[in-house]
């Protein structure tokens, strides 16, 4: 069970790391129509 | 039906009633019907891609395949599922990256590859191969959920597809914005649905305790009269497959899903980039409850209920237990669930399958004729009726031939776009000759495999597919600038954003940096002009 849960585990773990980098990527350049905000996991601009 | 499944079926009703009617004020332009106008919000796009992404086959196949099968069904199925999930923020990434993106899946193959034909052969094949492709696949939802209400409730097969027509259509008649609608709705009967059902299945076995126990230690088979199963066989990883057939079914799965051209036309859809991303990384989130209870179903209903009757599959091991254990409110609510799961994905497909033969065919063809938006989407609006009708129709005496192209199609996707869509969003180098040779290739070969009996048509057709691109790809021109330019760089060519103007054909955008750029020239017709 506990391999099976790996693989499983796994594939979560994989898909949180992948999309907080793609987040950090964009936020480093700095282009707001890609959804570059100032935080890493929000995507609109903030308003004033 | 009980007093309850009319209880739960008319307030399901009601919601989705409320909800097409709202989404229908949404639809004002024909990229808001597609793609709900490039300006889908988290919430609605999280909400519609779980609820896509759950389907009958899965609500109902994942607790068969571990009743069945035991945890091995959870690397060869639920985690290469999972796995094809975890790339997508890396496409949606990329594939929602432009200023103006493509607004169906063949507009990107053109915008990609051929962005100066007048007329693209290459969208006008790709919208060929995903109209025969969602037509069945639309097809395949109304005869499973037939089937399946028949068996539950004794309905008769034909009240229930034209039941199933009604629900479709008010889901998808509001294009892009009522499937998101609904499918949040959808999404969130999907979840309570599979949530009472593992509760029941808790409660009829006394907790995970007993049913570990249970499933440790039985040999019944999984039909009555069926070879018994080794003792354990069900807790161990590799199960009754083998370490290298479950990689194959784990690598199939992973590999294969993630370019469907239906998750791609997702992509399109977010406000902006990294909107897609988190869309994909909050799906699969919120995934995670639901497939964990259908592994408690499926391995509960092992310790309830150990062998089926004879020639009962195990796809229906799931409505069993709940017309036996579950109170009827419960089993009603699981029984809605099966309805959202089959509607949430049938609905989308009918979206692909219309957007296809309208928007990339019949439109395509006349690149001279003005549409206007208001026509078009009327227009696009009868061919969902339309073509929703034709699936039920098709549906009453099911054509053995459809059912059997299933597998077919679906590998033949995979098999097909990989190369093209991968490539495509992260090679400059790759160009339009690349793209011909890798979907021709790849559909060819995994058919001929698939005749011939192949184990893993799938690896086949990826295989051969990938070297023909690069063989292609290194013999031939690079592409023009115009061609890949928006998927890479933050700022682009006037003549990049005129290309993807005139393609979409915008009139909406005309205050845009490009709108007084004239339309670009293929750098070799200026040649040839010269």
């Amino acid at each position: 069970m506990g391999i099976a849960l790996l693989f499983w585990g796994a594939s979560i773990v994989f898909c949180i790391v992948l999309s907080l980098y793609l987040c950090s990527k964009i936020e480093a350049s700095g282009v707001r129509r890609w959804g570059a905000s100032g935080s890493l996991l929000g995507y609109k601009e903030k308003t004033k | 039906m009980t007093f309850w499944h009319y209880i739960v079926a008319a307030a399901y009703m009601a919601f989705l009633i409320w909800g097409c009617l709202k989404s229908l004020g949404q639809v004002e332009s024909l990229s808001d019907f597609t793609t709900g106008g490039h300006r889908m919000g988290l919430l609605l796009g999280v909400g519609t891609s779980v609820a896509t992404w759950v389907s009958v086959a899965s609500v109902m196949g994942v607790p068969g395949q571990l009743y069945s099968n035991g945890i091995a069904a959870i690397i060869g199925w639920v985690a290469g599922w999972f796995m094809a999930t975890a790339v997508m923020p890396l496409l949606a990434w990329k594939v929602r990256r432009p200023e103006l993106p493509a607004r169906t899946f063949p507009e990107f193959i053109r915008m990609r590859f051929e962005p100066f034909d007048r007329i693209s052969k290459l969208q006008l094949i790709v919208a060929v191969l995903m109209f025969i492709g969602y037509f069945i696949f639309c097809h395949l939802q109304v005869v499973g959920f037939g089937i399946v209400f028949n068996t539950i409730t004794g309905i008769r097969y034909e009240y229930a597809i034209f039941a199933f027509l009604i629900v479709l259509l008010l889901t998808s008649i509001g294009g892009f914005w009522s499937v998101a609608a609904t499918d949040m709705l959808n999404a969130a009967m999907i979840l309570i649905g599979v949530m009472l059902g593992a509760g029941t299945i808790l409660y009829a076995t006394g907790g995970i305790g007993p049913i570990m126990e249970a499933v440790a230690t039985t040999t019944a088979p999984t039909n009555v009269g069926g070879p018994p199963l080794e003792p354990g066989v069900l807790l161990s990883p590799a199960g009754t497959f083998g370490w290298s057939v479950l990689m194959g079914i784990f690598m199939a799965n992973a590999i294969g899903a993630s370019v469907a051209p239906h998750w791609i036309n997702r992509f399109m859809a977010p406000k902006n980039s990294k909107a897609a991303v988190l869309q994909m990384m909050w799906t699969l989130i919120l995934l995670i409850p639901i497939f964990a209870c259908l592994i408690v179903i499926g391995l509960g209903a092992k310790a309830l209920f150990p062998s089926l009757p004879e020639g009962k599959t195990t796809d229906y091991i799931m409505p069993l237990i709940m017309q036996d254990y579950a109170p009827p409110f419960v089993a009603a609510v699981t029984l809605i669930a099966l309805l959202a799961a089959a509607v949430s994905t049938a609905n989308s497909m009918l979206l692909n399958c219309a957007t296809s033969i309208y928007y990339d065919l019949y439109r395509s063809l006349y690149p001279d004729r003005e549409f206007d938006d208001t026509r078009a989407t009327r227009q696009l609006r009868f061919s969902v009726i339309g073509l929703g009708v034709l699936s039920v129709i098709s549906a009453i005496k099911p054509p053995m031939l459809l059912a059997m192209g299933f597998t077919y199609v679906y590998g033949a996707f995979g098999a097909a776009f990989m190369w093209p869509v991968w490539f495509g969003l992260f090679w400059k180098r790759m160009n339009r000759e690349g793209a011909y040779a890798g979907i021709a290739i790849g559909a060819t070969a995994f058919i001929v495999a698939k005749v011939m009996g192949a184990d893993n048509p799938f690896l086949i057709g990826a295989t051969l597919s990938l070297v023909a691109t690069l063989v292609t790809v290194r013999l031939t021109a690079p592409p023009p600038k115009e061609a890949y330019e928006a998927y890479f760089d933050a700022e682009v060519s006037a003549s990049t954003l005129a290309v993807a103007r005139r393609i979409r054909r915008d009139s909406d955008h005309a205050h845009g940096p490009a709108a007084h750029a004239a339309t670009p020239i293929h750098p070799i017709a200026k040649e040839a002009n010269t």
